[in-house]
């Protein structure tokens, strides 16, 4: 018991953290509970250092304390103590401000839970422990659009998390057990390990936003305050495709899984890009751009099994990802919500006007921002399982992203049609676009801190 | 001390410090930029003193970058790689002086283009597949910002074609690299020369994508339609790069990638290449010939001069005896070499011309030799120079390349007509902006300042010296191409 305990500091830490924050709330006091979230989080980060070359499982192989769900606590702590300074700047001063600092944690224990779950139990825990705070958060502005986009989400979300803890009985009945490490009893029941998969698909892919399950989160992101948004964009993504990671490397291959997620991939991504190439509004452009970015994440969970590149690429990606998608969300915090805002943006703050560009060059793949570092892994992975044809329309979407984020690029240095409304910058923001932008422009000449 | 990564990083350096300085006024952002390209220029002919080894790379510079997938920073150079190193520090060199005219937000123009050099010297220098790739992509972005924010009219729209286009063109040969790479296991480009790892249908599909990748770059028909549109709407000194740098980009990757890591697929696919180079070199000079537009016409020529790159190497592959084989290579890269000195020449020319006249019809022009005799002259010489007159710096290339192809494949030699036809049309645009009756409205068009004779004059050295003495790059290229294995 002091044992599995001991490997599960930084889990214990953040939950304490988030009681703390729930009394600072309680007292009315939201910069102390945002202190205590920053502070928890950081101590949090800095518990994991230590347990990230373990290689183990706690409480009876139910939660796994692995290189996944190591990286993930390193990939997510940080970004979500970014999401709270995005989020200070956005809110700062309004009613209810703390519950919402107290949520974003909270959300992240769940995150956590999915990505180092190694049982159904706690995948479903995962889910709805990130789920319902994500629906409070998306409902927190009480205003039409919010509610509306958070009903949407909710419907969506009890739909497919029901789904999905029905199709995961099938797989308990084929397996015998809710370990996911037993799923190896599969091989050579199909049916059932199909069956379980759809549900899987179905639960997760809501959570990552896969098409046919994104029709949530343009509405969610855009009603939304815009830092709530970044936040589900990246933290919630991350963490559904870790656990894609942590389910289906169990799996057996012969039971065809990789091609049904290799189709989802390259439907998602194009469908994705697609979408987003005809928005006018850039929170939904950026959605649109998140949900394609999904299927590229799933180019690397094809090649689980079976190339040795699958989990560096999803972990690379998965930081990648997180930091420029940030970025991306923070300049348009700046800028405004729609596209023509960003007119003469580029000219009339220069170095947030690069800090976009490299965003959204990096969000395409541009070498040697870190994006490009994660895309490379992914298509080397992809290839080397044998699915070249996914690669290929992995390629084809790089420059469709490329056409998508231009859009945001050109206006941004067009020149502007009376003066432009230059409104001061938030210290907190400011702090987070200077992080991100150097993570997602040097990150990817030090890849080698990675693991390969 | 490692002067390749130091000709690679001073501009970029210089274009860093500069973003740094508080005072970034026209004056200090040109002479950082005019100092920078000239210091590394001087690196480049230190570089170029110590020399190449045959058979091999030579100055090799190695570090650690991602060790668990073993990719490195890896920079070497040989006969191949060293004399289009020369060519771009030497016109970026030029191009800075030729800049120092820009006001337009000069301290971003000038960082640009110093990262455009990083980028490109760091192209031909990589010796690491990633790396390679690395600066091949940055040089898109810097050449995307450099057309959109400092062209002509229509510049939003030719940026965007030409930043699509050739990322699109270029992403095939990430996929060729990760293959060589998953064979391997490592981005070390000289294994992959070595031991070509690939072999059968991979080693095929590879290639078509590299094809893909470099005839966009080249540009060879049919996927050269982004070319005019980017060299009309570029800034001088950005069509001076593109043509100049960035083309090569392509036939250098042609030889080492295409030629050097899939040779036996090469050859199995080389009497296709061929035909792809002779069509492109004659559709060129026919499409060149309908232009009346200057600049147009000018980047059609570069369509047709890449051409005879193309069949230079593909004569190469196709081919076994090793004689002939280094005079097509030998031919093929000087090639590289004359046509950006010389095009370089002709679009700085051109520009000149445009921003005295804004225009470049050539109707709307005559008689100019007498009013500007300078500008007129050096664009008669360029001109001969380009149609590859005995004595220019085309000639010895383009002959060692037909030399080649009429022993080895001698239906290529079609090809030839296309010089006729550059002969007829550059004829034709020297008699309509040169000769003739002096046009009215340009009688107060003033010749060149000395500046301008500062960026052009060394070019026009450098022609007639390749011309008449070729050897001293020659043997260079010819020690590097006996020793080449494929």
């Amino acid at each position: 018991m002091a044992r599995d305990l001991s490997f599960l500091f930084p889990e214990l830490m953040l939950a304490s953290t988030v009681v703390l924050m729930l009394v600072a709330e309680m007292l009315r006091a939201p910069r102390l509970a945002l202190a205590f979230g920053l502070i928890g989080l950081g101590l949090s980060t800095a518990l994991t250092l230590p347990l990230l070359e373990a290689d183990t499982s706690v409480f009876g192989g139910t939660y796994r304390v692995d290189l996944l769900s190591g990286w993930a606590k390193l990939i997510l702590l940080p970004g979500t103590a970014l999401a709270l300074l995005m989020t200070r700047a956005e809110i700062a001063g309004k009613d209810r401000e703390g519950s919402v600092y107290v949520l974003l944690c909270l959300v992240t224990l769940g995150a956590l839970m999915l990505a180092g779950g190694g049982d159904m139990m706690l995948l479903v825990l995962g889910v709805v422990l990130t789920g319902l705070g994500s629906f409070a958060m998306v409902a927190w502005p009480r205003n039409d659009a919010a509610t509306e986009a958070a009903m949407k989400y909710l419907v969506f979300g009890a739909v497919t998390g029901s789904v999905m803890i029905y199709g995961l009985t099938f797989w308990f009945g084929g397996a015998g057990s809710t370990l996911f490490s037993e799923l190896g009893a599969l091989d050579g029941k199909p049916l059932i390990a199909l069956a379980g998969l759809v549900a899987v698909l179905i639960g997760l892919g809501y959570k990552a936003a896969l098409v046919p399950f994104q029709f949530w989160a343009p509405d969610a992101y855009d009603g939304a305050p815009v830092s709530v948004a970044a936040f589900l964009s990246v933290i919630t993504k991350v963490a559904a495709i870790f656990a894609f990671a942590q389910v289906l490397r169990d799996l057996p291959v012969a039971t065809g899984w990789p091609f049904v997620v290799a189709l989802i991939a390259a439907v998602t991504m194009t469908l994705g890009y697609l979408a987003a190439l005809v928005q006018t509004n850039a929170v939904r452009l950026l959605a649109y751009s998140s949900v394609a970015q999904a299927g590229y994440f799933m180019m690397g969970i094809v090649a689980l099994g079976t190339s040795a590149l699958a989990l560096p690429s999803v972990i690379v990606f998965g930081a990648a990802y997180v930091a420029m998608n940030l970025g991306a969300f923070a300049v348009i915090m700046i800028a405004g919500r729609n596209l023509d805002d960003f007119k003469g943006f580029g000219r009339a703050r220069p170095v947030v006007g690069v800090a976009m560009v490299v965003f959204l060059l990096s969000l395409t793949g541009i070498p040697p921002l870190f994006g490009f570092v994660g895309k490379v892994l992914l298509f080397g992975a992809a290839i080397e399982t044998g699915y070249l044809w996914l690669a290929v329309i992995g390629i084809l979407n790089s420059v469709l992203a490329l056409a998508v984020y231009l859009r945001i690029v050109v206006s941004m240095y067009q020149a502007r049609e009376g003066d432009a409304g230059r409104t001061e910058m938030a210290p907190p923001l400011l702090v987070v676009l200077w992080a991100t932008a150097l993570v997602t422009a040097l990150m990817g000449l030090f890849a080698g801190v990675f693991p390969g | 001390m490692p002067l390749l990564s130091i000709s690679v990083f001073l501009p970029l350096l210089g274009g860093v410090l500069l973003m740094a300085l508080p005072n970034k006024s026209a004056r200090i952002a040109h002479g950082v930029s005019i100092a920078t390209t000239g210091l590394t220029f001087v690196v480049t002919l230190a570089i170029w003193a110590r020399g190449t080894l045959p058979g091999g790379f030579a100055q090799v510079e190695e570090i650690a970058w991602i060790p668990a997938i073993g990719a490195a920073y890896r920079l070497g150079i040989d006969g191949l790689s060293l004399p289009l190193i020369l060519l771009t520090s030497l016109l970026f060199f030029l191009s800075a002086i030729y800049a120092a005219r820009i006001t337009d937000r000069p301290a971003v123009f000038v960082a640009l283009m110093l990262m455009l050099e990083t980028a490109s010297i760091g192209t031909f220098a990589a010796l690491d597949a990633l790396l390679f790739y690395v600066f091949f992509e940055v040089s898109l972005v810097g050449m995307y910002f450099m057309i959109v924010g400092w062209g002509y009219e229509e510049r939003q729209r030719a940026g965007l074609m030409f930043f699509i286009y050739t990322l699109l063109g270029s992403l095939p040969l990430l996929l060729a690299i990760i293959g060589l790479y998953l064979a391997t296991g490592s981005f070390d480009m000289r294994l992959w020369i070595e031991a070509p790892p690939l072999t059968g249908l991979a080693a095929m599909l590879a290639l078509i994508a590299m094809l893909f990748t470099f005839a966009v770059k080249i540009p060879s028909f049919p996927v050269h339609t982004w070319l005019p549109a980017a060299h009309v709407q570029a800034p001088t000194v950005g069509s001076v790069i593109l043509a100049g740098v960035m083309l090569k980009f392509g036939t250098y990757g042609l030889v080492r990638f295409a030629l050097q890591m899939t040779p036996d697929a090469f050859a199995q696919a080389g009497q296709v290449v061929l035909a792809f180079g002779v069509f492109s070199a004659l559709y060129g000079a026919f499409v060149a010939l309908a232009q009346s537009d200057l600049k147009k016409m000018i980047a059609y020529t570069s369509v047709n001069h890449m051409g005879y790159v193309v069949i230079g190497v593909a004569v190469a592959a196709l081919t076994l005896d090793p004689d002939l084989r280094a005079v097509a290579l030998n031919g093929a890269t000087l090639q590289m070499v004359s046509h950006g000195v010389v095009t370089g020449a002709l679009f700085f020319l051109v520009g000149m011309l445009q921003s005295r006249a804004h225009e470049r019809e050539m109707t709307a022009f005559g008689g100019l030799l007498g009013q500007v005799p300078w500008l007129g002259w050096a664009f008669v010489l360029s001109a001969f120079a380009s149609l590859g007159l005995p004595g220019l710096a085309h000639f010895p290339a383009e002959f060692q390349i037909f030399l080649a192809t009429l022993n080895a494949q001698p239906w290529a030699i079609v090809a030839i007509i296309a010089i006729v036809v550059t002969a007829g049309l550059y004829l034709r645009a020297i008699a309509a902006v040169f000769l003739g009756e002096p046009n009215e409205k340009w009688a107060a068009m003033p010749d060149l300042d000395r500046g301008e004779m500062q960026a052009v004059v060394p070019l026009l050295i450098l022609i007639i010296l390749i011309g008449v003495a070729p050897s001293w790059l020659l043997g260079m290229i010819d020690a590097t191409m006996r020793a080449l294995q494929f």
